[in-house]
């Protein structure tokens, strides 16, 4: 019984130390895009620093993303080039931004 | 009967007691006490520690040295000592990155002590969308010891093999980004539940997924602010979600080094809080020896040994390996985060330390941290 379980959890694991590691399928533009969007918006809203601060904090390689703070609605609209874009959103004082 | 009554009576009359939990002249609710070092008597270690842990050279901008934000230390329940850089003041709330992970695993303890799981529940109890699924052989004790088999690659910024292989960047930013917990769960079994020790920040989401499901069901939305952070006057604690609402536990909680010091000043009372327990009795003591998994499957490579995402100052002689952090009691444990967030508890000197900081160059070392911040509060 336990060596069917080990067969059985070996197959689970196919050849997992083995192989490549698993590849993903986003690109660097679109990282960088959800990354100055998630971190600018809790950047400014949820640490409460200035906007001057948050292009710092969020800066990331490659440098790609243009950040749009909007204070008003509390909304913070990364995009890279003209392909990729990702906003984030302040949502209250307990669960802070969430990336859209 | 008698001595029913008498133990009735006692258990009414004394919860600490009753609790097994430690007695203190006050507690920090609404804030933390100051009673801070003698500048001039402890010149020569506050420069030592000012020197080490403040390095910021040149421009900002240039990300070089050691930049810490913010710097506290608790000692016999005073601050004794804090200081803030780079524009941050004692109320800026900061990133905890992986300090997150312990904040948690205690969150599992939380709901452990109320009675809404026990640590070898399958997940799927407390998740929706899963039962009947391969990961339902995940107990809860599996994702707060990193050993729920998972491949998962725990890679950040500057991966050597590229962004396309880290599954923490995939999930935070990239294809796993609306639905972490999905995310997390869809990998593929690298082992069986239990059969290897593999830190992930994945894991710790799936711990905080699981605190959320089983606590919000006894006591409504907000269950972690009202069981955890309000119990202990972290008054202005943020956890973030995910798109789908998935407390994203392995590294999105914001809060004050102050309010990060409760949190360390909980564990250093035994999970207690004024009087009444928050974590159950021995979960401190079981989120600070290292676990089976780290026993067992962990190497002498893997550096801090972990309880319940926990980082132990603790020798593992399984492994040959000393304690981590020789310049400090063998007793000491911490939250660590990336860019060099530390929560550092020292029983045995009664003293917390916070440092919150942005090292995007090599995290500040915690045996030295340590060391210094002792030598300021001896």
């Amino acid at each position: 019984m336990r060596a069917l379980f080990v067969v059985a959890a070996l197959g689970l694991a196919g050849c997992a130390s083995e192989g490549p590691p698993r590849l993903y399928d986003q690109n660097d533009m679109e990282l960088a895009a959800a990354n100055g969007a998630r971190m600018g918006c809790s950047c400014l809203f949820v640490m409460e620093r200035d906007e001057e601060y948050c292009r710092a904090w969020v800066k990331a390689s490659p440098n790609v993303a243009k950040l749009r703070f909007d204070s008003a609605r509390k909304r913070v609209e990364a995009s890279v080039f003209i392909s990729f874009a990702a906003t984030a959103h302040y949502v209250d004082d307990q669960v802070g931004c969430v990336l859209e | 009967m008698r001595a029913l009554l008498c133990g009735l009576v006692l258990s009414l009359s004394a919860p600490a007691l009753a609790q097994n939990c430690p007695t203190r002249p006050s507690w920090p609710t609404d804030d933390w006490p100051v009673q801070l070092v003698d500048p001039v008597a402890k010149a020569a270690q506050l420069k030592a520690l000012e020197d080490f842990a403040f390095t910021l050279e040149g421009e900002d901008s240039a990300r070089k040295g050691y930049r810490t934000d913010g710097l506290v230390i608790i000692k016999g329940g005073n601050v004794i000592y804090e200081r803030y850089g780079r524009g941050f003041t004692a109320s800026n709330r900061h990133l905890s990155w992986s300090m997150a992970k312990s904040v948690s695993s205690a969150l599992i303890g939380v709901a452990v002590q109320q009675g809404a799981l026990k640590l070898d529940d399958s997940i799927c109890d407390y998740l929706r969308g899963f039962s009947g699924t391969s990961v339902c052989g995940i107990t809860v004790k599996h994702v707060i010891t990193f050993a729920t088999g998972f491949a998962w690659q725990e890679e950040y910024e500057g991966a050597p093999q590229g962004y396309q292989v880290s599954s923490v960047i995939a999930m935070l930013y990239g294809e796993g980004r609306r639905d972490q917990l999905r995310f997390v769960l869809s990998h593929r079994a690298a082992t069986a539940p239990g059969g290897q020790w593999l830190y992930s920040t994945g894991d710790a989401h799936v711990a905080a997924a699981v605190a959320k499901g089983a606590l919000d069901r006894k006591v409504g939305k907000g269950a972690f602010w009202k069981l955890l952070f309000e119990k202990v006057g972290m008054k202005r604690v943020v956890f973030e979600e995910d798109a789908k609402g998935t407390p994203l536990g392995g590294s999105m909680v914001y809060a004050t080094p102050r309010d990060y010091a409760k949190f360390g000043w909980l564990f250093l009372n035994d999970g207690c809080w004024d009087g009444q327990r928050v974590l159950p009795e021995g979960w401190v003591a079981d989120s600070t020896t290292p676990s089976e998994a780290f026993v067992q499957h962990a190497t002498k490579a893997d550096e801090e040994p972990s309880g319940y995402a926990w980082w132990l100052n603790r020798p593992v002689p399984e492994h040959d390996a000393p304690s981590p952090w020789p310049d400090a009691p063998v007793d000491t444990y911490a939250a660590l985060g990336h860019w060099g967030q530390r929560i550092v508890v020292v029983p045995s000197e009664d003293v917390v330390i916070v440092r919150t900081g942005d090292d995007r160059e090599g995290s500040l070392p915690i045996n030295e941290l340590t060391h210094l911040c002792l030598e300021v509060a001896r």
